[in-house]
């Protein structure tokens, strides 16, 4: 009798151990190579290529190294890279938005330091247009390696403009009479569409920016001494209120999204649309020429510079917990060497941080254009919801369709944005 | 005596297997989300900060959590009224001997709702409610009524009835199957001596058929009314909790605390909250229905 009993009781303990054992046998029959995991953003079928393409070229000049690549799109991966960084089995190569965004896996130590592999490889250095190095940078050190260099503009239906001769305004108050021109010969001055609230907060990065002491500002995103009591932030919020009260915007901006807005404006719908610069293409492809494109207007009165565009690079940051980082980085210097970012520029029309790969030759000439202006311009205003810590951002984000349906006044969001401000200041040694 | 002991232990045993897995699956987590909750931590950071009860001061101290609860209780009242009213009604009219013939044609139509994928649902309804070309407005401008038309989703003060309609259509049907087959089950000698009494039938539906379903509409009550409490993914494709904060529920205040805002602290807080209120609500539950079995 004891014997059975002992015989089902290990039958069973077996039937639980095996459930739970892990296998770690997966990654044995390439014992022989160095197993590279990459994580980027950009499963569509139209981008993926490009990344096959890199990849299997890489592979075949090392083949010692055998790259796993993966992808997640843009709105799960902002969770997602959260969650694989406290696992066991963290990417070595890793997609990042640039600013707050990525020194929050700064401050946690998930991020490798790529300093010395820059100041190895001096010639990997200055082949980046500065300015896109500089938003992955921490406390002088650099984390991330930049992959697009992406900046926000207007851009306008040629033909609309051309019927009341309108030109590309250089200020806001232009800015404002042309908004003023196009509402009254019963035109829709701007397409929005908020239903993912990014696209109001990009307006919000630039007026801020314009508005706000640059040092005063960067004091306030930084999550250590954030305050926010700036009048310039009020100020801000009122002016893209302004922009909503009196009708420039088109109905409904926070049930649609961004995508279907894409469309009407490409149907001459609406005069103008504010989009980022690897959209470029997608007008050239739908307007066919017809379309022209500006900064965000200078503001008289405001207290920033106002030769800023708004825009970040986004790229990669390597892991600390990376078994080869000098093979990771190897990896990402070849995919931004000059040859591969001309096919960047080429393939997919996205815009390169690496000097001279975005030109008229490769590039559309509006997007050369594009980068001509980050390239000239003194520095770069990233975005709101990427550039201060994920708190504030998420007051920022969730108010700003309040604020454009009318329900919230500037005053009582920067209030709430002040509190959370404070909390986080607390939270964040 | 000491054979019957044998045999407990031997039973023990068989049981040991599923007792380990419902301790390590069910009630581990309840725990260590409850230990969790003290401490200040995110994700992908190593450490753990202690902060005691603060989490929880603060979460009754959070207009959001007010809005939440306001929208999950929104949720369960109506789910209760449409889902578990409406389905009774539905259920009666099909089985009445007129439409019986028809009845499973129409129960298959009410059926299909409940088995589409909630991100297809959302993304359909994301259309239907859509200001410029969606179904809701188009149907109110051709009969007239242009001035109910409306941006459904993207006002704050109509967002989470758009969200509630959409659960209604969709398990309404499910609930109806349930009735359905409760009603089926009951005699029809019940029906017929009613019939020879002179009643009419909304008396023996008020007589016979609801008493003899009482069971079916306990069980009924729960799963809508805890399933209002757990509810997540409808809001997450449709609204995700905006526009604004009006439509956030508890689910999604969790999940938005979590991997969105790296405070996996407040979210445990959040998530032993939802605990105890679907817990209560069970016990309620259990109650009773306990006290309706003693009734029989």
């Amino acid at each position: 009798m004891r014997t059975k009993i002992l015989i089902v009781f290990m039958l069973m303990l077996a039937l639980v151990i095996t459930g739970c054992s892990s296998s770690t046998s997966s990654n044995e029959d390439d014992s022989d190579k160095i197993v590279l995991k990459f994580l980027h953003k950009w499963p569509q079928p139209e981008y993926a290529p490009y990344f096959e393409e890199v990849v299997k070229e890489f592979e075949t000049q090392n083949p010692d190294i055998k790259i796993k690549m993966e992808a997640i799109a843009d709105e799960p991966i902002k969770d997602k890279l959260r969650v694989i960084l406290g696992g066991s089995e963290v990417p070595d190569i890793m997609f990042s938005w640039s600013g707050e965004f990525a020194r929050k896996f700064v401050r946690a130590d998930a991020a490798l330091d790529l300093t010395p592999y820059l100041e190895e490889d001096a010639a990997w250095k200055e082949s980046f247009i500065p300015a896109s190095l500089q938003p992955f940078s921490s406390d002088g050190k650099n984390y991330g390696i930049p992959l697009r260099f992406n900046g926000k503009f207007f851009v306008y239906n040629k033909e609309i403009f051309d019927k009341y001769g309108l030109d590309a305004p250089k200020t806001w108050d232009e800015f404002l009479d042309i908004l003023d021109t196009l509402k009254e010969e019963g035109e829709t001055p701007l397409m929005l569409g908020n239903e993912s609230p990014w696209a109001a907060i990009h307006y919000l990065t630039g007026l801020n920016q314009k508005m706000v002491d640059q040092e005063v500002r960067m004091n306030d995103y930084n999550p250590r001494s954030g305050k926010f009591t700036d009048p310039g932030y009020v100020k801000a919020m009122e002016m893209l209120a302004e922009l909503n009260e009196k009708g420039y915007f088109m109905d409904n901006v926070n049930s649609s999204s961004h995508d279907m807005v894409k469309q009407m404006f490409f149907a001459g719908k609406g005069a103008m649309f504010y989009v980022e610069l690897e959209e470029f293409q997608d007008v050239e492809n739908a307007l066919k020429g017809n379309w022209g494109f500006f900064p965000m207007p200078s503001i008289a009165d405001g207290n920033g510079s106002q030769n800023y565009i708004t825009g970040a690079p986004d790229g990669f940051i390597v892991s600390s917990k990376s078994k080869h980082p000098k093979e990771a980085v190897e990896f990402l210097k070849f995919i931004t060497s000059k040859e591969n970012s001309l096919k960047l520029v080429k393939d997919i029309g996205w815009p390169s941080p690496i000097e001279g790969a975005t030109n008229p030759d490769t590039a559309l000439k509006q997007v050369a254009e594009g980068v001509d202006y980050m390239k000239q311009s003194e520095g770069m205003a990233e975005w709101l919801d990427t550039d201060v810590h994920a708190k504030v951002a998420d007051v920022y984000l969730s108010n700003i369709q309040l604020l454009l349906d009318g329900s919230k006044s500037p005053e009582e969001i920067i209030k709430e944005v002040q509190d959370v401000a404070k909390q986080v200041q607390s939270e964040v040694e | 005596m000491k054979e019957t002991y044998r045999n407990g232990r031997t039973a023990f045993l068989f049981i040991l297997p599923a007792l380990l897995l419902i301790l390590f699956i069910v009630f581990l987590p309840i725990v260590l989300n409850l230990y969790n909750s003290f401490f200040r931590w995110n994700s992908f950071e190593a450490g753990k900060t202690f902060v005691g009860f603060d989490y929880y001061i603060r979460l009754f101290k959070d207009p959001v959590f007010f809005t939440a609860l306001k929208n999950n209780s929104l949720y369960a009242i109506i789910s209760l009224l449409c889902q578990v009213g409406g389905g009774i009604i539905i259920a009666a009219i099909l089985e009445d001997k007129l439409i019986r013939r028809f009845q499973p044609f129409f129960r298959t139509v009410f059926f299909i709702p409940s088995v589409i994928s909630i991100a297809v649902v959302g993304l359909m309804w994301q259309l239907i409610y859509n200001p410029e070309i969606g179904l809701v407005n188009g149907v109110l401008n051709a009969i007239g009524q242009s001035e109910w038309a409306h941006s459904w989703l993207g006002d704050s003060k109509t967002a989470i009835y758009a969200v509630v309609a959409v659960s209604q259509w969709q398990y309404t049907g499910y609930m109806t199957m349930l009735f359905l087959i409760a009603m089926q089950k009951i005699p029809m000698e019940y029906y017929e001596a009613a019939m020879i009494d002179g009643a009419s039938k909304i008396n023996s539906f008020f007589h016979i058929t609801l008493p003899q379903i009482k069971e079916m509409i306990l069980v009924g009550c729960v799963i809508t009314v805890i399933g209002a409490f757990k509810v997540f993914d409808e809001v997450y494709v449709m609204t995700f909790g905006g526009p604004g904060r009006s439509t956030e529920v508890l689910g999604t205040m969790l999940y938005r605390s979590a991997f969105r805002n790296d405070e996996m602290g407040y979210a445990s807080t959040i998530g032993t909250i939802i605990f105890i209120i679907t817990l209560t609500l069970s016990l309620i539950q259990m109650k009773l229905g306990k006290s309706g079995q003693e009734v029989d």
